[in-house]
């Protein structure tokens, strides 16, 4: 009999994933260098800040530190999935139409301008970084326009060429920076999870959930979509809309998680790939399922960043791209074939 | 018995790179016919004449310069791309997708134009579905993803996904196109299949000029300098209008009720020029 997707299979696969991503989750906030029992965190605060270092640590650090990796990793994941479609491109990844290199710029001109203000928690190379992602997103979608009506080609070269300018001033910056500056930058580009205060993770929680909401919306057009424009228009789908939602909607969500987190490689690449091995790629499941296991698996990685040394923690890039790079390297070998660039 | 389609002077260019020397660089120019409904089209003509521009005016991708395209009483610019998408399913030449859709997949996807946001499929669209993939002969292979399947059986799950979509308007792109014989048979008895048992409207842009003499009602021939003739299959695939509009020399000959042509180039074993005939006795 014919397998196709039904909202029974959708909810319970969707559930499976979930209940996943709640056991991770737990388990990663109990592991750490510094040993906490459960039962103290359950007593609640003590009377006077240092009464109570179990719950500190549990509900001040660990647990905005997790719940900060579940959304960073879910964002990069259901971004990648929908660039991969938006390029009909597998090896396509959130970064490709140069937000990465926008957020960078922004970054490290916050580290040097060494501006300090606290904006609703927000840090200056926050903020500095979210506005060189959105100001990328605007310059290769306003360059890609003028270049071509809508073509994903010229999108892709005008990220291509915008990443290697920015890169280029990047470069230049960090080569005049001083050594401290020059820390701070570099952990930032490798990607680095630190813990963010509450009212900063509420707002990048509502951000991310709230655009992958959306873009779930839209996941049977992506179907469409994702054989062809032509096939998609044929199909019922107004093209020009379903793009510019989708586009718009995995910027913004790039840009919210790499403002919070620098650039973690990788997860937006491995995690829709390694879902469509296991879900297939009916974009109604495949999305929300690697949100999820995008969220879960940002989770183990900066886990093991924070805990494998006792001294030092690594910024959880270096996990992530040690990991993904063989796994890419299989990708590559396996779609070598497939891969349609100037479609 | 009424026209579903009506093409009205249809005029379309592609802006500022005329392809060919019509007066003012159009590929199609003053173009004009009716379409019955539940009749079968063919379109034909020489690489470059325009069939594939006039396949994507018809389905909306592109706009006429001038003229106006009437799909079932309404003009095609009223029509949003769902509504349109519920009048005419479109069937490309065959290809594999990036992802690895399986065959169920790629058809089921034919209801999208009648699903709502998040979509997924009601019973009577799943009855819809299992239908055209046992007409097409494809449900034995339904669940194999794409890549895992020969061109003839992707053409007909395409084929498949065209009549999932519950269409009075058929239209396709070179179907058999690559296909060898035996599949070139199979792709358009199916099309007369779903036209006879399904009263679909099937328009066929093709090459085959034999098969489309064979199996279909009308026929609308296209040349190279914006001429055309249209009208009943067995008065416009002929011999002479053949020769003409595809400036090529064809044998052509009878089976019971429709013409057959073979295309005769210099060197062909028939042609006066083939050096097979002046080849000496001993050496044949």
């Amino acid at each position: 009999m014919t397998e196709t997707l039904t909202a029974k299979k959708f909810v319970s696969n969707i559930i499976f994933f979930l209940l996943i991503l709640a056991a991770v989750m737990a388990l990663c906030t109990l592991a750490g260098t510094q040993k906490i029992s459960l039962e103290k965190v359950f007593a609640g605060p003590g009377k006077s800040p240092g009464e109570n270092i179990d719950y500190e640590i549990f509900v001040g650090v660990r647990l905005p530190r997790v719940i900060l990796a579940a959304l960073v990793g879910a964002a990069l994941a259901s971004a990648g999935v929908v660039l991969q479609v938006l390029l009909r491109n597998p090896l396509a990844d959130p970064y490709i139409l140069g937000i990465s290199s926008g957020a960078g710029l922004g970054t490290i001109l916050a580290v040097l301008s060494g501006i300090s203000f606290n904006l609703w928690a927000g840090s200056p190379v926050s903020l500095f970084a979210l506005a060189g992602a959105f100001g990328t997103v605007w310059l290769v979608w306003t360059v890609g326009r003028f270049a071509g009506r809508w073509q994903v080609t010229s999108l892709l070269l005008a990220g291509v060429v915008i990443n290697a300018f920015f890169s280029a001033v990047i470069m230049f910056l960090t080569s005049i920076a001083n050594s401290n500056e020059l820390r701070t930058t570099v952990y930032w580009l490798m990607g680095n999870i630190t813990a963010k205060d509450w009212p900063v993770l509420i707002i990048a929680a509502i951000c991310i959930v709230g655009g992958d909401i959306g873009l779930f919306s839209i996941s049977n057009k992506l179907n469409a979509l994702s054989l062809g424009e032509q096939e998609a228009q044929n199909l019922g789908v107004n093209i020009i809309r379903i793009k510019t939602v989708a586009f718009a909607l995995s910027a913004f969500i790039t840009a919210i998680a790499v403002s919070l987190s620098g650039l973690i490689g990788f997860v937006g690449l491995i995690i829709p790939h390694g879902v469509r091995l296991i879900l297939g790629p009916d974009h109604r499941q495949l999305l929300p399922a690697s949100a999820i296991a995008g969220g879960a698996f940002l989770v183990i990685a900066d886990t093991i960043a924070r805990t494998i040394f006792q001294q030092e923690q690594l910024p959880v890039g270096i996990i992530t791209a040690l990991a993904g790079g063989p796994f890419f390297l299989i990708l590559l070998a396996k779609y070598n074939k497939k891969v349609y660039w100037l479609q | 018995m009424n026209n579903i389609i009506k093409v009205n002077n249809l005029t379309f260019g592609y802006a500022g790179k005329p392809l060919r020397q019509k007066d003012g660089g159009e590929v199609l120019k003053d173009l004009s016919f009716e379409v019955r409904q539940g009749s079968f089209l063919s379109i034909a003509g020489p690489n470059g004449a325009g069939k594939t521009t006039l396949l994507n005016l018809l389905c909306g991708l592109l706009k006429p310069q001038d003229g106006s395209i009437e799909i079932d009483s309404a003009m095609i610019q009223q029509y949003s791309a769902k509504n349109l998408a519920r009048k005419i399913a479109v069937v490309r030449q065959e290809f594999i997708p990036v992802f690895e859709f399986t065959a169920a997949q790629i058809v089921s996807m034919a209801r999208l134009p009648y699903s709502d946001t998040f979509g997924f499929e009601s019973k009577r669209d799943k009855q819809i579905i299992k239908e055209a993939l046992e007409i097409t002969d494809t449900l034995r292979f339904a669940d194999r993803t794409m890549g895992n399947l020969s061109s003839g059986e992707r053409q007909r799950v395409f084929i498949a996904r065209g009549l999932a979509q519950d269409t009075a308007i058929m239209l396709l792109d070179e179907p058999t196109n690559f296909l060898d014989i035996k599949h070139q048979v199979n792709i358009f008895d199916l099309l007369k299949t779903a036209q006879s048992e399904k009263g679909k409207t099937i328009i066929a842009v093709t090459h085959d000029i034999n098969l489309a003499a064979q199996y279909s009602d009308f026929a609308l021939l296209i040349g190279l300098k914006g001429e055309y003739k249209f009208g009943f299959s067995k008065e416009i695939f002929t011999g002479s209008q053949i020769e003409s509009l595809f400036e090529v020399k064809v044998f052509s000959g009878r089976v019971n009720d429709a013409n057959f042509f073979l295309p005769i180039g210099n060197f062909a074993k028939d042609s006066e020029k083939s050096p097979e005939k002046h080849k000496p006795e001993s050496a044949v």
